[in-house]
C-alpha cells in the first residue's frame, strides 16, 4: 500500500531556509534576554574571592580574552608601603630601584613611586596587567597581602561557564550579586 | 552484483557523525580540565633555591627538641640560671635545660613577651603594659600603657633598666626598676640622626649587648641597629635579600640576640631561619635553615596572615641556641658542631 502524500511537500531549500530563521531568531532572543537580565535585579556576575585564590596564574592564560579580564587591584589601607615590596621586587633584585632586572612583573605593570622615607607607593597600571598574580604571590607570601586579583566588569564577558572558573584550583570564582559586583579587602588576609 | 562500497543513508551519516563529536568532546574536554589544574605556571614565583640551605653553611646541629607547655607560643628567654622561660598563650612557663616544666606564670591576657633580670625579677610584657613578677611568680607591679597604640613585642632587662620594644609605636621604652619612664629611643628624629624604626608586622626586638650598647632589629630596613642607652644612634648593619647573607622579604629580622663573643644571632620569618653574623654584620653561619621549620615556612604559603609565622632564639652561657618554633609550638635546642 502506497503511504499518503501530502498536498504541499516541503522542499530541502525550504526546510533550511526555516531552520536558519528559526535558529537566528533563537539566538536574537538569548542575546536580548542576557543583556536585559544582566543589569537587573537578582543578575550575578563571576568574582574572584580573594581569601580563595591560590595566585597559580591561570587567570592570565585561560580567559577567553585576549588579554584576561582579571587585573590585579590594591588594597591601600591594606599596605604597608614596604621599601622592598615583594610584590614589586624580584626574590633577589641587584638594588631596589625601578631597573627592569629587579622587577617581578613580566609587564611591569607595577608603577613605584617615593612618598617619603623609606615609604613607597605602589599602584597598578591595569593597561599592563596580565592577571598573572606574581605579584600577589610576592605580596601574600611576605606581606600583608594587599594585592589581589579581581576581574574587571568592564572587560569581562560574563560568559555562562568562565574559562578561568573551569581551571581554576581554588575553586575561588564564584557568582556574587551585579548589585556587588566585587570582592574587595579591607584587612590584610 | 554487490557494490564495492556501502553506502550511508542521510540519517545513519549524520547519527554516526554526532555521536563521534559527542565522543571526542567528551575525552577532550576531560583531559583539557585534568591538564588545566594541574599545568605548572609560568608565572610562578620561584624561592626554591632559598628555601635549602648549603649544608657548608650549617654550623649547628639539633640535640633536642620540647613541645611547648600551652599553645600560641609567641616568645622566649634565658634567665641568669640558664632556666628557659616561654610566652604561649596567657602564661609564661619556665623549662630547665633539660626540657623540665618548672615555674608558670598566669597572665591577664596573651604573653607577647619576656626578660628575666640577673637579680630573678620576671619582666612579662602583654600587648599594652608590663607585669613584674619576683623569682618565685609572685606579681610585684603592673606598669600601665604609655599610650593606646603601644603594643609590646620585645623586652630586655638589666640591674638599673628594663627596655620594651613597642611595635605600635615604634619606639624602644626606657623604664627604670620602679617603671617610670625615662627615656624613648629609636623615634624618627633628623637630628639627633636616628632613621626610624619602619614595623610593618608586630615584631621589635631590643636586646643590652655586652659592650654597653643595645641592638635593635629594624625590620622595615632590613637591618639591625645600635644605640646607646640614652638613645644615641651609633650604626647598623643588613641588607634586603633572599639570598641567605641578606634579610628576606618585606620585614625581616624579626628577632636578635647575641652570643657571649657579641656575634649576633638573627631570625627571620617568610623564609623561615636563624643565622650568625659578626658584630659588624658579615654573615658568618646558619643555625637552622629553611628546611628545618617547614609548617613555619608553610604558614607563609596559606592564605593565613605571615604575623601567625616567625621564630624566636635565645642564647645560654654555654652558647647553645634554643630556637622557638611558634608555628610548630616546640622548642629547639642547637649545639655548635664540633
Amino acid at each position: 500500500m502506497m503511504e499518503p502524500k501530502p498536498a504541499n511537500p516541503l522542499t530541502r531549500r525550504q526546510l533550511f531556509r526555516g531552520a536558519a530563521r528559526m535558529m537566528t531568531m533563537t539566538g536574537l532572543g538569548v542575546a536580548v534576554g542576557a543583556l536585559a537580565t544582566r543589569g537587573a535585579k537578582g543578575a550575578s556576575v563571576w568574582q574572584i574571592d580573594p581569601a580563595r585564590c591560590l595566585h597559580c596564574g591561570n587567570c592570565a592564560t585561560h580567559c577567553v580574552l585576549e588579554q584576561s579580564a582579571v587585573k590585579c587591584v590594591h588594597a591601600y589601607a591594606v599596605c604597608g608601603y614596604c621599601q622592598l615590596c615583594t610584590g614589586f621586587f624580584a626574590p633577589e633584585p641587584n638594588e631596589l630601584t625601578t631597573a627592569a632586572e629587579n622587577q617581578l612583573c613580566p609587564t611591569a605593570a607595577i608603577k613605584r613611586t617615593y612618598v617619603e622615607d623609606p615609604y613607597y607607593q605602589y599602584s597598578i597600571d591595569e593597561q599592563l596587567c596580565i592577571g598573572c598574580a606574581k605579584c600577589v604571590e610576592g605580596c601574600n607570601r611576605f606581606g600583608n597581602g594587599s594585592l589581589f586579583l579581581q576581574i574587571r566588569h568592564d572587560r569581562c564577558l560574563n560568559c555562562n561557564e568562565c574559562a578561568i572558573a573551569r581551571a581554576c584550583p581554588g575553586d575561588a570564582f564564584r557568582r556574587v550579586p551585579v548589585e556587588h559586583p566585587y570582592l574587595l579587602k579591607t584587612t590584610s588576609r | 552484483m554487490k557494490p564495492e562500497f556501502e553506502l550511508f543513508d542521510r540519517r545513519k551519516f549524520f547519527g554516526v557523525v554526532t555521536k563521534a563529536a559527542a565522543l571526542f568532546s567528551l575525552a577532550g574536554g576531560t583531559k583539557a580540565g585534568a591538564q588545566d589544574k594541574g599545568t605548572a605556571n609560568p608565572f610562578a614565583y620561584d624561592i626554591s633555591r632559598f628555601q635549602k640551605t648549603d649544608p657548608k653553611l650549617i654550623a649547628y646541629e639539633e640535640v633536642a627538641r620540647w613541645p611547648v607547655p600551652h599553645k600560641d607560643a609567641r616568645r622566649l628567654a634565658i634567665g641568669p640560671d640558664n632556666q628557659l622561660y616561654v610566652c604561649a598563650g596567657n602564661y609564661i612557663n619556665s623549662l630547665s635545660r633539660a626540657g623540665q616544666r618548672g615555674l608558670e606564670l598566669a597572665l591577664t591576657g596573651p604573653a607577647c613577651c619576656v626578660a628575666v633580670a640577673r637579680d630573678g625579677t620576671i619582666f612579662a610584657g602583654q600587648r599594652d603594659h608590663i607585669e613584674v613578677f619576683n623569682p618565685k611568680g609572685a606579681r610585684l607591679a603592673r606598669w600601665a600603657a604609655p599610650d593606646p597604640k603601644t603594643w609590646l613585642t620585645g623586652l630586655a632587662a638589666d640591674d638599673k633598666d628594663v627596655f620594651a620594644a613597642d611595635a605600635g609605636k615604634l619606639v624602644v621604652l626606657r623604664y627604670d626598676r620602679a617603671g617610670k619612664i625615662t627615656g624613648r629611643i629609636g623615634t624618627k628624629d633628623a637630628e639627633r640622626n636616628v632613621p626610624g624604626f619602619i614595623v610593618p608586622s608586630p615584631f621589635l626586638d631590643v636586646i643590652i649587648c655586652r659592650d654597653g650598647l643595645l641592638r635593635v632589629n629594624n625590620p622595615g630596613r632590613h637591618r639591625i641597629e645600635a644605640y646607646t642607652l640614652d638613645g644615641d644612634f651609633e650604626g647598623a648593619w643588613g641588607k634586603p635579600s633572599a639570598a641567605i647573607e641578606g634579610f628576606c622579604g618585606c620585614c625581616n629580622p624579626i628577632a636578635v640576640t647575641a652570643l657571649a663573643d657579641g656575634r649576633m644571632v638573627t631570625c627571620e620569618k617568610g623564609i623561615p631561619r636563624v643565622k650568625i653574623y659578626s658584630v659588624t654584620g658579615e654573615f658568618e653561619s646558619v643555625v637552622a635553615g629553611a628546611e628545618s621549620f617547614p609548617e613555619n615556612a608553610h604558614a607563609c604559603n596559606d592564605l593565613n596572615d605571615c604575623v601567625h609565622g616567625g621564630i624566636d632564639a635565645a642564647v645560654d652561657s654555654d652558647g647553645r641556641i634554643y630556637i622557638l618554633d611558634i608555628v610548630a609550638s616546640d622548642v629547639r635546642v642547637m649545639k655548635r658542631k664540633g
